[in-house]
């Protein structure tokens, strides 16, 4: 079982996957990815991805620095570290067999 | 890194929110310029995006909680919001770290000296296995009252070395005592050292290793003359030496005897006695070998270490056989043991106590009165934490409109409690700081305060981290002490009353008359005890000595012995040598006595007072020797002239009586007379003393007035004055009203003048002599006498300001009574009423404190009885005087109050 606290634990493995396959992103980019990819289907609220952001920074997961972005604006730049990448591999490993077994039930009850 | 930041956003958290807002705020432009693209108008973008974006705040405060080490930036604005509190109220701050860092500095420097004269093990490898060697004292032998013994001789070691066997290892050491040096290559003059015989095993049992060279070993303490090497200090070293390494191999002569340096001790080793700081060791079979070989001739002590898995009941069931037959020996050898003593000697038990802390002369005397004058400290840190807490409390009032704000914007009471300890954590370190730094200078001073020249007192007082330990957790308990009552006590203010009015103060003046009783329970139960002391200090100096020691110098002199090459043995085997001696000593008492300025001179064989003597035994014609043993002393003529001792009848002692044949004149005191002779008409009766191999007879010629010999505590002994016989060494006293550099320098013209290498070793005053044997009583009287009185200082300045607070808080209800008529001096007894009524039970706790105290330590008291009417009144009078110097000004202020302006307010 992955952990009971999925809607987190969903939240961290979409934020490590966008910066795993697209390089550091500033926080909007993350929350517009997810919108773009989920094709709106995960609207959450978007101010709730900084807490997630400076939690995963505090546990070592993502770094974070200032950067001038394209729009000649100081923006923060989340990028994914090792232990993040290490992370990235064992949440979604269990995350998938997790969601086959929960479809698998909904399939077969 | 991420612990690293945590703690630098909790230290400046100002710049941490800016970045979130910062980022967040970059965050919805960005989602609103996108939504302005897709056509919204800008307002209405900016709306939208907010909403999407979800409780800013709340985030904010999610993403903080993630980043910074939130306890301590609770503790960081704490300490912010402490200090911008004591920078507010300067007179406060000031006022309760300086009370509560002399008081922390009091009890810390009392610490750091128990710390290091009792409780610090020795400074050597597993001082836990030590062990020393003692016995039960006997009986009418010596003067002192310690009831153990743990003097041991030379052949005594050497059988229970044999006797102990694998069990254990055994070392012997001498008493610490200044000798002579000289270092020979340098021709230069002598100093005085601490110099130690010890046996060749010691450093190795200690388990000591040298810093230079080698340290003894057990090849140097050969019989029956050991190898004439010295070991010294690493501090001795360093001091005479300069730490130079060629120190290795040069010659000292050591009380005339020449030592070579084989060795310096390692660094921290200063021996095995607290007190004493040891400067040169050298072989125990250096020491003369009259001592060596007599089995009666104790002087030394013996530590040893266990082996691994014996315990010390078991060595001691080793040891007590040997010791049996030692004792019966002793016995044999001894003349005409009277049957009592005999019993003692039998029934005797050697004593086997653990050793950590090493052996201390000065721990056997100083040890009690130390921890009483700690607790008089406790007693002062006690007061002035009841001090600065009722200081907290009135401030706590004054704040009562902030905190009821506080609860009502609905801060935690565990939260305002927090914050209010903090603060006076902040004090009590500030005060705990400034206290370490009154240590550093008051136990020094202490120290000096109980050393002599003759028994300096040395203790490792800096080196200790335990000290300091001790310090901050005093500071740390006081803060928790004098905050806690007043932070629960402010915490739990009632909104709606405090915000409301005024009113409501009862219970806040309960607890700080709580505090006011506190303080006049300790201050009165100090004033009493050091009122005690002082007075039995008082007692002790209005003791009649039997002799006037003002202007009285003390001349220690020795002469070369003309052919001996044994300084200590004494001459007595050369009848031509003895002559020679006393002509010389009766030559320079002649000289000096006729120098102009000086009164009279006189010899003896030692100096009183200084713990010398001779005592024997008491052969009364027709009876055996006496039970007790009694003080026998060898003085020249003009003896009791020059100490003013009177003369109650016969006549002095006369220059021809030295060589006098038996019976020999003697000249008994008062004492003596009544108990031996019960009477004091004992003019040409005599008795003898035993000395082998037959008993010396001696008549009396003379009765003196009663003169005190060891000390002023004890009654005065019955004491045998004999004509002065010849002897290397011995005491020159002068009575003169010229200073002490002048008598030395008039005595070493005569001494120079007679010639035969004579040399004053020791001067000092009778007076100081005297004044030393009351070291104990003046630490207590002194010492304890002025921290008791900076107590009832703190006591009268935290009553001065519960009072003046009461007043302040009745002004309307006096300003009442005024008007309705109340004379000036009603209100004062208003507020005297207040006062007895606050000292009135502090006092009685003080008095049952002070009496139980005075009971238990009642052996350090000298003639002061049980519930003493002078000490009571005096400190009940000292303390009302206080009371009402401290009431006066608030009384005052309150009789004139002026009704009209005292209604109006508020």
């Amino acid at each position: 079982m992955p952990n009971v606290n999925s809607a987190q634990t969903a939240l961290d493995l979409l934020v490590l996957t966008i910066l795993d396959r697209r390089g550091p992103l500033h926080g909007y980019g993350i929350a517009v990815a997810i919108g773009d990819l989920s094709e709106e289907t995960l609207r959450v609220e978007e101010g709730s991805l900084y807490p997630a952001l400076h939690r995963m920074e505090e546990l070592g997961w993502i770094s974070a620095e200032w950067k001038m972005s394209e729009t000649k604006r100081r923006a923060r730049f989340y990028r994914i570290s090792k232990a993040g990448k290490k992370q990235l591999a064992s949440e979604s490993e269990r995350w998938a067999s997790f969601s086959a077994g929960v479809s698998r039930v909904l399939r077969h009850a | 890194m991420s612990w690293f930041s945590r703690l630098r956003n909790a230290w400046n958290p100002r710049r941490l929110d800016a970045d979130l807002d910062e980022e967040m705020r970059d965050h919805l432009e960005r989602r609103a310029a996108a939504l302005e693209q897709k056509g919204e108008k800008a307002e209405e973008a900016h709306r939208k995006a907010r909403l999407r974006f979800g409780n800013a705040t709340r985030l904010h405060e999610e993403s903080r909680g993630f980043r910074l080490w939130t306890g301590l930036e609770t503790t960081l604005q704490d300490i912010r919001y402490g200090w911008r509190g004591m920078r507010r109220s300067p007179g406060f701050t000031v006022t309760a770290v300086l009370s509560l860092g002399l008081a922390i500095g009091a009890i810390t420097a009392i610490y750091s000296i128990v710390d290091a004269a009792v409780l610090m093990p020795l400074p050597v490898s597993k001082p836990d296995q030590l062990f020393r060697l003692a016995y039960p004292a006997i009986s009418g032998i010596g003067s002192s009252a310690i009831d153990e013994w743990d003097s041991f001789s030379y052949p005594m070691y050497q059988r229970f070395l044999a006797a102990s066997g694998p069990a254990a290892r055994l070392a012997a050491f001498s008493n610490p005592e200044s000798a002579e040096v000289q270092r020979s290559n340098s021709g230069a003059t002598s100093q005085k050292v601490t110099r130690q015989f010890v046996s060749g095993n010691a450093f190795d049992l200690l388990g000591v290793s040298p810093a230079l060279g080698r340290l003894l070993s057990p090849d140097d303490n050969r019989m029956p003359s050991g190898r004439a090497v010295a070991v010294l200090s690493y501090d001795y070293w360093n001091r005479r030496f300069d730490r130079d390494p060629k120190a290795l191999g040069q010659l000292l002569q050591i009380d005339g005897k020449p030592y070579q340096i084989v060795g310096v001790a390692r660094q921290g080793f200063w021996g095995v006695e607290p007190g004493r700081f040891v400067d040169i060791w050298v072989p125990a079979t250096t020491y003369n070998s009259q001592a060596l070989a007599g089995l009666d001739w104790h002087w030394l002590r013996i530590i040893g270490r266990l082996a691994p898995g014996v315990i010390r009941r078991q060595f001691q069931a080793r040891l007590q056989p040997s010791f049996h037959q030692l004792q019966m020996e002793l016995i044999k050898s001894s003349h005409m043991m009277p049957a009592m003593v005999r019993k003692q000697f039998l029934s005797s038990v050697i004593r086997v106590h653990p050793a950590a802390t090493g052996v201390s002369d000065f721990r056997q005397t100083f040890s009690r009165p130390l921890w009483i004058v700690f607790g008089v400290a406790l007693g002062i840190l006690l007061i002035a934490c009841a001090n600065v807490a009722s200081l907290l409390l009135a401030r706590a009032t004054a704040r009562r409109t902030e905190m009821a704000m506080r609860v009502s914007l609905g801060a935690a009471r565990k939260r305002l409690i927090r914050q209010m300890l903090t603060e006076s954590l902040m004090l009590s370190l500030a005060a705990g700081a400034l206290g370490w730094l009154f240590a550093r200078i008051i136990a020094p001073l202490v120290v000096s305060a109980i050393s002599t020249q003759g028994n300096p007192v040395q203790l490792a007082l800096a080196t200790d981290i335990r000290v300091l330990l001790f310090c901050i957790a005093v500071s740390t308990l006081a803060a928790v002490l004098f905050g806690l009552a007043p932070a629960w006590q402010a915490s739990g203010v009632q909104p709606m009353l405090a915000l409301r009015s005024s009113t409501g103060q009862a219970s806040k003046l309960r607890l700080g008359k709580w505090f006011v009783s506190i303080q006049v329970a300790c201050a009165f139960c100090m004033v009493m005890v050091g009122a005690a002391f002082l007075f039995s200090l008082g007692n002790l100096l209005r003791v009649n000595p039997g002799f006037d020691a003002r202007n009285v110098a003390v001349l220690n002199l020795t002469m070369k012995a003309a052919k001996s090459d044994d300084p200590v043995a004494y001459s007595a085997n050369h009848p031509g040598e003895q002559t020679r001696l006393r002509n010389l000593m009766f030559q320079i008492q002649q000289r000096v006595a006729t120098q102009p300025g000086i009164q009279s001179a006189a010899l003896a064989w030692w100096p009183i007072f200084e713990g010398g003597g001779w005592s024997e035994r008491v052969i009364m014609p027709g009876k055996g020797p006496s039970e007790r043993q009694e003080i026998f002393y060898r003085v020249s003529p003009k003896y009791f002239a020059a100490l003013h001792t009177p003369l109650i009848s016969g006549r002095d002692f006369r220059r021809r009586d030295s060589t006098a044949p038996q019976p020999i004149p003697a000249i008994v005191n008062e004492a003596f007379a009544r108990r031996y002779f019960h009477g004091l008409n004992v003019l040409g009766r005599q008795f003898s003393y035993p000395f082998p191999p037959s008993p010396v007879r001696v008549a009396v010629v003379g009765v003196v007035a009663d003169a005190r010999y060891y000390n002023l505590r004890q009654p005065a002994d019955p004491i045998v004055y004999l004509p002065l016989e010849a002897t290397d060494s011995f005491t020159l006293y002068v009575r003169s009203p010229l200073n002490l550099g002048q008598i030395v320098r008039i005595a070493g013209h005569a001494a120079n003048a007679v010639g035969s290498g004579m040399q004053i070793r020791e001067a000092t005053t009778l007076e100081t002599i005297v004044g030393n044997t009351l070291l104990r009583e003046k630490l207590l009287a002194g010492v304890g006498g002025a921290f008791a009185f900076f107590g009832l200082l703190l006591a009268a300045i935290g009553l001065f300001g519960l009072l003046s607070y009461s007043v302040g808080r009745r002004r309307k209800e006096m300003g009442i009574r005024v008007a309705l008529g109340a004379q000036r001096g009603e209100i004062v007894a208003l507020v005297l009423k207040d006062v007895t009524g606050l000292m009135g039970g502090g006092l009685i706790a003080g008095l049952a404190g002070a009496l139980a105290i005075i009971t238990v330590f009642r052996s350090l008291l000298f003639r002061i009885p049980f519930g003493d009417p002078w000490v009571i009144g005096t400190a009940i009078a000292l303390f009302l005087l206080t009371g009402l110097l401290a009431a006066g000004l608030p009384a005052h202020r309150a009789a004139t109050v002026d009704p009209v302006r005292a209604l109006r307010e508020e």
